[in-house]
This record gives structure tokens, sequence and C-alpha cells, in this order.
């Protein structure tokens, strides 16, 4: 079964999220912003990580440069999912390491087939 | 104090102090503050359709969610066998519940950037209406976004997707 580290201050995001993963068959690890996720990162493995971008402490950008920095996550699929849909904020996104730019709210039908499209 | 007669002596508009710097500074302040007030009434209007939008949404899923779960219910009450593809339907309406749900998670970021800039304004006003004169120290003094609101979505339709 594929882990998912699932990333957003939004309690009410994070059990969409979680509702719309766990039902598609994954293994769902919630974080409530950018530090707590790295944190559970270097503790355990993920097959993919889907994170808002907007948070307190660690944004989700600055989640995906740390996460790349270590050879651990140099392949990972980091997939952003925020309400940002600017063309700057997705170049940042990318230049970042992103796998991929989804802005919400998300289909659950398509955010299941995007990541099937990415997870290994 | 100098006496009050009026002066022939022009006001010098470049003058750090002077009336006339000082009005302009505060046509300048009011004329920010009103930018940031139009801001506001642009995004509690896009708030409202948000909302409004969200309702909608919640509403037909929700009904549209118990009517296929009644039919189905009356399918198996009568005996019939039901496939798996049978709770479809119903599994589509929760679906598109779950995207209309999302508005929560929209509506704060949406508040919470309004509120920011309302903040700012009264800082401002105050700052403006009785100086910097703080004995105990600076006041805390919310600063303004510098950026437009990020949530610009006015309706509860799922957003794009872009792989890199």
């Amino acid at each position: 079964m594929h882990s998912i580290l699932a990333v957003d201050d939004s309690a009410s995001m994070r059990q969409m999220v979680a509702f719309t993963l766990k039902n598609a068959g994954f293994n769902v690890v919630e974080a409530v912003d950018g530090q707590d996720a790295w944190e559970k990162a270097t503790q355990r493995d993920f097959d993919l990580v889907l994170t808002d971008q907007n948070m307190p402490r660690m944004d989700g950008i600055s989640l995906t440069k740390k996460l790349r920095e270590n050879p651990k996550f140099k392949s990972t699929p980091i997939l952003i999912l925020t309400t940002e849909s600017s063309d700057a904020m997705k170049q940042a996104g990318r230049a970042a390491g992103a796998t991929g730019w989804l802005v919400k709210p998300f289909d659950p039908a398509k955010l299941i087939e995007v990541i099937g499209k990415v997870i290994r | 104090m100098q006496g009050t007669e009026p002066t022939d002596e022009p006001l010098d508009a470049g003058v750090v102090g002077s009336p006339a710097e000082e009005a302009r500074f505060t046509l300048l302040a009011a004329a920010e503050i009103q930018d940031h007030l139009m801001s506001v009434t642009n995004d509690l209007e896009r708030l409202q359709r948000l909302l409004d939008d969200a309702g909608e949404a919640l509403s037909v899923n929700f009904f549209g969610a118990s009517a296929e779960v009644q039919t189905l219910a009356q399918r198996i009450n009568s005996g019939e066998p039901l496939s798996p593809g049978a709770f479809a339907e119903a599994l589509q309406f929760i679906a598109g519940a779950v995207t209309a749900l999302q508005f929560q998670d929209m509506s704060t970021q949406l508040i919470a950037h309004t509120s920011q800039r309302l903040r700012a304004c009264a800082d401002k006003l105050a700052r403006e209406a009785f100086g910097s004169d703080d004995e105990d120290g600076e006041a805390l003094v919310i600063e303004a976004p510098n950026r437009p609101n990020p949530v610009t979505q006015d309706e509860v339709d799922a957003g794009s997707v872009e792989l890199f």
C-alpha cells in the first residue's frame, strides 16, 4: 500500500484529502504545516507528498526545496495543492522541484488520476 | 508660539513638517487606505459569491446522494441484487460534495487576508490621527498585505492540474 504525506494547515482540507486518498486505497499521514511535514518525512518513507502552499512556519515551496536537498526525497513525487494560480507561483514551485501544481478546489477523481500518473 | 496672523510667506511643500507637506502625506495615506478598502469590498463580494456557489453545490450533491441512497435501499428491499456499479451515481454526488466542502478553506483564507488589510487601514488611520508618539515604545502596527488576495476563486468548480 502506497503512503502519502498530506500537508495542509486547514483541518477541513486535510479531512477532504484524507477521505479521498483513503477511499482510493492509500495510507495517509497528515501534517499541519511544512515544518511538521519535514519532521515526519525524516522519520519514515513516503511514496508521495501532497502539500498546500500557504502555511505557517514553512510553506509548501520551502518544504519542497528542503525535501529535494535530501537524497532520500530526490525522486519522490511532490504535488502542491493550493488556491494560488498565478504563473509566477507555479514557476516558483517548478523551480523548487515540485512534480505538479494543483489548484483548489480539487476534484477527487482527478486527484487520484494525477497521483496514479506520478506515483511509483 | 508665534502669532497667528497670516503671513505673506508661501507654504513650502518641500519642507518637512510644513503644513503643505503634512497635507500631502495625509492625502497619500487617504488614497492608500481607499485602495485597500476597495480591495476589501471586492474580496467580500467574491466571498459572497463563493459561499452562494458552495451552498448551491452542497445542496445539489446532498439531495442527489440522498435520492440515490433511497433508490438503492428500495431496490435492496425488493430483493434486487446490486452490482458494484449501482453505487456509482451516489459516489459521484459524494465526490461533488467533497469538492464543494473545500469552500471552507478558501473562505478562511479570503477572510484572513481581508482582515489583515482592514487592520492595517485601522492602524494607519490611528497613526495619521494621533501620530506615532507612544511613551511605551512603538506600538505593533499591522502591515497591509503587499499582494492581492491569493484566493481568486468565486465558485467551487475544480481547479486546474498541471504536471511539470
